[in-house]
């Protein structure tokens, strides 16, 4: 297996295929983002001030909190996720997206979905099982879409001609094809021919499990792969273990679903596999904390990654990746679940994975591409920073409030439990703010000289 | 690894397993489960939602209800459910065969709601809490439910009438064969 092609410089600026698709990505991305950030901050104060807005059937708590949810997943995480494994997919040598009007199409039909399904929710029409509220009426458009803004992407790298495939895109086959079948088996089991009582509920968790971990949780380990080595120049470390991490994780991932069911209504001995499962997720994990940290270790590493915009954030990325999973195994054993379950303190352990890991590397590697495909610096360095500190503090603060304060013995009756949720999803906000004015500005910058260049 | 088919067919070999070794398996034990009687020659159990209830139900999850209120209870010995009052019992899955679309529910902003038709004690309380929840609860008023008629009476509207009957018909306070009421 050969590590060369990653080291290699990117040389090509703008004329692969795909720097259309991923500014398109990027930029929806970057509006999803700000869009649910918005709506956590409403959703936040709603916690504190039940009256604020109640007045309205349509920002009714439960409402908003769904379309923040489906707004965070399927428009920021999901956007970024496109963009960046498209990206990463191009920037091997020797290949070109050629294709790059079906990712253009799927982009367009992903966004419009995913506006009309939002739209739909606050309308009233919504579903009781988490990431799958939206009508499954949109559902065939999204499942399309995906094919188009992913899959097809996936497909076309694996069978050009030439090249190895490197760990992180290995990663990204997996994610690409773990979504259509997960979505499209769920949503005929759930809700177009749903099956019968709890086997919904077992169903719904495998999905999440899934989604979670062999998607999003994929194409985030594939990017920290992809910018680890990248941007410090070094070989992954322990690289023969990666194929083991790898085939590890995606072969326990989805058995792990029955432990976010502990003590509900489905038999014992399906929970027990769960558990187990759960457990035996340590190999991958450890395995990917010894290629992450081990690379990142050489030579005062650390110091050089905190010096570098991109690492920086992946290097809160890892740390809250190896904090999340550590807590989400321990967290699955029966008697610590049986304390925590329903509380916030799951909230908190969702955050530090899709805020604390996910969120941040796809922050970082943002920082990576943008500059490259518009061919422009940041505009300002400031902003840089008020981004990675707001978002620092914000993201990790937010997920250790509800971890050490998200049990109900501990906060029942205290109103002001709410205030430092309240202060740190505006910290967020503040962040997400910072960091697209900054996109915005270059992404426009260089689509006004790319215009300016065709008329010239 | 370079061979692509290898990857995928790996990929789907992974994705085949899960699926197989849960949700197959949970169907076949599963998926024959029936209503059955408390006592022997009784009446079957959990009973059949009136069409009042089942037009609750779409109020309830419309207003997004589920985002705070689980419908499950837990077995003693994982978690404290059933010392908190929220049932006489834990829930099994025969308690939820009848239901097409489950609420079961995962995070509790507030209390568990499986029992709670036992627990209210009249449609007014039920209806006084819609309107105006306790003070210090998270829980917003649902006014918008409720009309004030001619004489300046507060009304509930033909879809909070709905979510009480679905509220009031919410109740495990029955014996189920795997979960006996204690004596």
């Amino acid at each position: 297996m050969s590590q060369d092609h990653h080291r290699q410089s990117h040389s090509s600026k703008s004329n692969t295929g795909s720097t259309l698709p991923v500014r398109l990505f990027f930029a929806s991305a970057l509006g999803w983002l700000i869009i649910s950030s918005v709506l956590g901050l409403i959703v936040s104060l709603k916690l504190q001030l039940p009256s604020f807005m109640a007045g309205c059937e349509w920002f009714t708590y439960g409402r908003l909190e769904v379309l923040q949810r489906n707004a965070f997943t399927y428009g920021w995480i999901a956007n970024a996720i496109f963009g960046v494994n498209l990206w990463i997919m191009s920037a091997l040598a020797r290949f070109e997206f050629k294709d790059s009007w079906l990712a253009v199409c799927g982009w367009l039909g992903w966004n419009l979905t995913l506006t009309l399904g939002l739209g739909a929710i606050l309308l009233g029409h919504l579903n009781g099982y988490a990431l799958l509220e939206m009508p499954k009426e949109v559902a065939p458009a999204l499942f399309i879409s995906f094919l188009f803004a992913a899959l097809w992407p996936a497909v076309a790298f694996v069978r050009r001609p030439t090249g190895h495939v490197f760990v992180s895109q290995w990663y990204i086959i997996g994610a690409s094809f773990v979504f259509p079948v997960a979505f499209g088996i769920t949503q005929l089991l759930v809700l177009w021919y749903p099956t019968s009582g709890v086997l919904q509920a077992l169903i719904h968790s495998w999905f999440i499990q899934n989604i979670q971990l062999l998607w999003i949780g994929s194409s985030a380990i594939s990017a920290t792969y992809y910018f680890i080595s990248k941007e410090s120049g070094r070989t992954i470390s322990a690289y023969y273990l990666a194929t083991v991490g790898f085939w590890t994780y995606f072969l326990f991932a989805g058995w792990t679903a029955p432990a976010s069911l502990l003590g509900g209504p489905i038999p014992v001995w399906i929970q027990s596999v769960g558990v187990t499962t759960a457990l035996m997720m340590l190999v991958p994990v450890i395995i990917l904390g010894i290629n992450f940290f081990g690379t990142l270790s050489y030579n005062r590493g650390f110091a050089g990654a905190w010096n570098n915009t991109t690492l920086r954030f992946i290097l809160v990325g890892i740390v809250s990746f190896a904090v999340s999973s550590a807590l989400n195994i321990l967290f699955s054993t029966r008697s610590l679940n049986a304390i925590v379950r329903f509380t916030d303190f799951t909230v908190g352990q969702q955050q530090l994975v899709n805020y604390g890991f996910v969120s941040m590397v796809f922050f970082g590697a943002a920082y990576y591409i943008l500059p490259r495909i518009t061919g422009s610096f940041w505009p300002s360095a400031k902003l840089v920073h008020l981004h990675f500190w707001s978002c620092a503090i914000g993201g990790l603060g937010l997920a250790l409030h509800l971890l050490i304060c998200g049990y109900p013995t501990v906060n029942s009756g205290v109103m002001s439990y709410y205030l430092p949720v309240i202060f740190f999803v505006l910290l967020q906000l503040v962040g997400h703010i910072a960091f697209a004015i900054n996109s915005f500005v270059m992404l426009l910058a260089s689509a006004r000289n790319t215009h300016d260049n065709t008329h010239a | 690894m370079k061979d692509f088919n290898l990857i995928l067919s790996g990929i789907f070999f992974t994705l085949a397993a899960s699926f197989g070794g849960l949700l197959i398996s949970g169907e076949v034990q599963l998926g024959t489960l029936g209503r059955a009687p408390a006592e022997e020659g009784g009446p079957l159990y959990p009973p059949r939602e009136t069409g009042l209830a089942i037009q609750g139900r779409q109020v309830y999850l419309e207003l997004g209800c589920v985002t705070c209120h689980t419908q499950q209870v837990r077995p003693a010995g994982q978690g404290n459910d059933i010392a908190k009052g929220y049932g006489p019992r834990p829930t099994v899955a025969r308690d939820y065969v009848l239901q097409t679309q489950l609420l079961l529910g995962n995070h509790r902003n507030g209390p568990d709601l499986a029992n709670y038709g036992a627990r209210a004690k009249s449609d007014d309380e039920i209806h006084g809490h819609l309107r105006s929840p306790a003070a210090g609860s998270t829980m917003p008023a649902y006014n918008f439910l409720y009309v004030v008629d001619k004489n300046g009476v507060t009304q509930p509207t033909e879809r909070a009438q709905a979510l009480v009957a679905y509220l009031k018909s919410l109740r495990i306070d029955y014996n189920s064969p795997e979960a006996k009421l204690k004596q």
